[in-house]
């Protein structure tokens, strides 16, 4: 790599997150002195956690080069199954794992079109998007059974105080995290990100690599899916509508470039309290829900400006 | 296997890459007509085209777009806030209709403009551009109509556009194909056609030779908002409601079509003939789904397989030509 004038300044590089994040909170506290309260607090924290599942997966496959527009109904059809096994008196284990297994093999079946039939990630998986939409619709059109008491207790009780599934994400991304930066999995899916034909003449598996992306976007899609199940007590058919959207940009807007070759666990979830934060303080100022859309895209646009510069997208 | 034979394969593969999605259409057709007799009327194929015509105009939009590796996420919320202008300008007073139509496309041509400029000078991705940009469209769109249906259609509009000319074609259907062969005419007959195809299939050569490179760009998006706007206004005229969700999830039919005709994400390839093909292909298959007795839900599940097949045989074909 050259030696160029600003190249200290590379390593602030999509940092620019944490400033937003910062701007963002400090904002909610002046104008809505609710936001502050820990009580409050604790709420954008549970608001956070499944989203901050989904942005832990769709940053692998970002970072990797790839993107995944599935990972929302993924959720979606997992939060309609989980409910209605449940209610059908299936128990909690059984449940967990048969759902985890499905938005798993969701996401590996994406990752074979991708690497064996050389579809365009973009277009495989947004063809998945639309079979996974038509097949909870055809499930049902309207809500259904009820989540089991354990997936209540993991989205919405507290331990001293700290709602559950903002520990349960903490530690999840943790483990992540520790897999993206420190595994030669990470390296690699890095590597096939940046450049997939140096990673391919130095002999990395980029098959392997690009399906074990996707795997990791089911995995954390069906997560998502059962602590949504929990926040919503049942299967509700658009439950999963659009989260593929925020979760793309949040990941964006923790600067992982939508090229591809760099990205981070950490920065995704500060993302994704940069989105959540905007729009509990909107929700807690009364400010209307289509107000609320209209910033949202305003905020996509700003992370596109952050990102400026950047490789564009293929 | 001599060199001749192989360049004559890619030859055949070639061919048959642009004009595979001809040959599709012409099976599932057949296979329609074989299913029920009323795909052989014409009647009943023109109104196949009447139904699917927002998503044919604001496709051909996108199609040129999407020549030049780009993509038009924006075009779904763009359709929403054209049929909402419109019908909100409009009324219910005839004298309004063309005002109305002004304001609609003027508008959809300055969010493609937008969207043009900052993905060539802001350099952009076209993707999280056009998305952003949709969603924000959204929010303004609700926040102009209030969330619900709003503005009255003029008499005669929805006349004019739904009544069949010629005792048989419905003036949208018209308007589709003539639209269709506007787009075609421009694409193979023009300057800016051949620039676009140029700047497409490899954007730093067409720079480096001098190619208004920007300005193409620039212009293949405002031509696709304008398109989008039309689609929005033949969509008010099909429906005759305009809700402030009715183009919703549009961009995705949009972008199945087109690439189901053949005009791929990597760019300088396709066209809008593949692409008006590809529209009929979705609304048939749509049909077909329809008369089987199937539900309503599992024309998602035909569509997405028919994006990702689609999509995998052009991927094969373009591999080995």
């Amino acid at each position: 790599m050259a030696v160029v004038p600003g190249a200290n300044l590379a390593r602030f590089r999509g940092q620019g997150v944490w400033l937003l994040l910062g701007v963002v909170a400090g904002i909610a506290a002046l104008s809505a002195p609710a936001f502050a309260e820990w009580g409050n607090l604790s709420n954008v924290l549970r608001q956070a956690s499944v989203l901050g599942l989904l942005a832990i997966g769709q940053t692998f496959v970002v970072a990797a080069g790839m993107i995944d527009l599935s990972v929302g109904l993924n959720a979606g059809l997992v939060v309609v199954l989980a409910c209605s096994m449940s209610a059908d008196g299936w128990s909690m284990l059984s449940v967990t794992l048969a759902m985890l297994m499905l938005a798993m093999t969701v996401g590996l079946l994406n990752g074979l079109l991708v690497t064996q039939l050389g579809v365009d990630s973009l277009i495989a998986t947004f063809g998945m998007l639309s079979i996974l939409q038509g097949t909870i619709f055809t499930i049902t059109d309207r809500s259904v059974g009820s989540a089991g008491e354990a997936l209540k207790w993991l989205a919405d009780a507290d331990i001293h105080g700290l709602p559950v599934s903002a520990i349960f994400l903490a530690a999840v991304a943790a483990i992540a995290h520790l897999v993206f930066a420190r595994t030669r999995f990470g390296h690699h899916l890095l590597a096939v990100g940046g450049n997939v034909d140096a990673a391919r003449r130095v002999g990395i598996p980029v098959v392997r690599i690009r399906n074990g992306c996707f795997l990791m976007a089911g995995l954390f899609a069906g997560a998502g899916g059962l602590l949504l199940a929990g926040r919503l007590g049942t299967g509700y058919p658009l439950a999963g509508v659009g989260l593929e959207l925020d979760s793309i940009v949040a990941v964006v807007l923790g600067g992982t470039a939508l090229a591809g070759g760099r990205g981070s666990v950490i920065r995704s979830l500060a993302g994704v309290l940069v989105l959540v934060i905007v729009s509990n303080a909107m929700n807690l100022l009364g400010i209307s829900a289509f107000v609320q859309t209209f910033v949202k895209g305003l905020i996509v646009m700003l992370a596109i400006l952050a990102n400026r510069g950047s490789v564009r997208y293929r | 296997m001599s060199i001749g034979d192989e360049a004559g394969r890619g030859r055949v593969a070639r061919w048959l890459s642009s004009r595979a999605i001809f040959v599709v259409l012409g099976l599932l057709l057949l296979v329609a007509a074989l299913v029920s007799d009323a795909f052989l009327q014409l009647r009943y194929l023109f109104n196949m085209v009447r139904q699917i015509s927002p998503i044919g105009i604001a496709a051909i939009g996108v199609t040129w777009v999407m020549i030049l590796g780009g993509v038009d996420l924006s075009v779904g919320a763009v359709i929403s806030l054209s049929a909402v202008l419109c019908a909100v300008i409009m009324d219910g007073s005839t004298a309004n209709i063309v005002p109305a139509v002004l304001v609609a496309c003027a508008s959809g041509t300055a969010i493609g403009l937008l969207n043009g400029m900052a993905i060539t000078f802001g350099r952009v991705s076209p993707f999280i551009q056009t998305l952003g940009m949709g969603v924000a469209v959204i929010g303004l769109t609700q926040m102009y109509s209030g969330g619900t249906a709003r503005g009255t259609v003029a008499p005669g509009f929805r006349e004019w556009l739904n009544i069949r000319w010629f005792g048989i074609a419905p003036g949208l259907a018209l308007a589709f194909i003539l639209l269709a062969m506007l787009g075609i005419v421009l694409q193979n007959r023009t300057v800016f056609g051949r620039y676009l195809y140029l700047a497409g299939s490899n954007p730093r050569a067409a720079y480096h030779s001098g190619l208004p490179v920007a300005p193409i760009a620039i212009a293949a998006y405002a031509i696709s908002g304008f398109f989008g706007a039309l689609g929005g206004i033949a969509l008010l005229a099909r429906s005759g409601v305009s809700s402030t969700s009715a183009g919703q999830g549009l961009e995705f039919q949009v972008l199945a079509a087109v690439v189901l005709g053949g005009t791929t994400f990597a760019g300088g390839r396709g066209g809008v003939g593949g692409t008006v093909a590809g529209v009929m292909v979705l609304v048939v298959a749509f049909n077909l789904v329809n008369m089987s007795g199937l539900p309503y839900h599992v024309q998602l599940i035909v569509m997405g397989l028919i994006i990702i097949g689609a999509s995998a045989v052009y991927s094969r074909l373009g591999a080995r030509g």
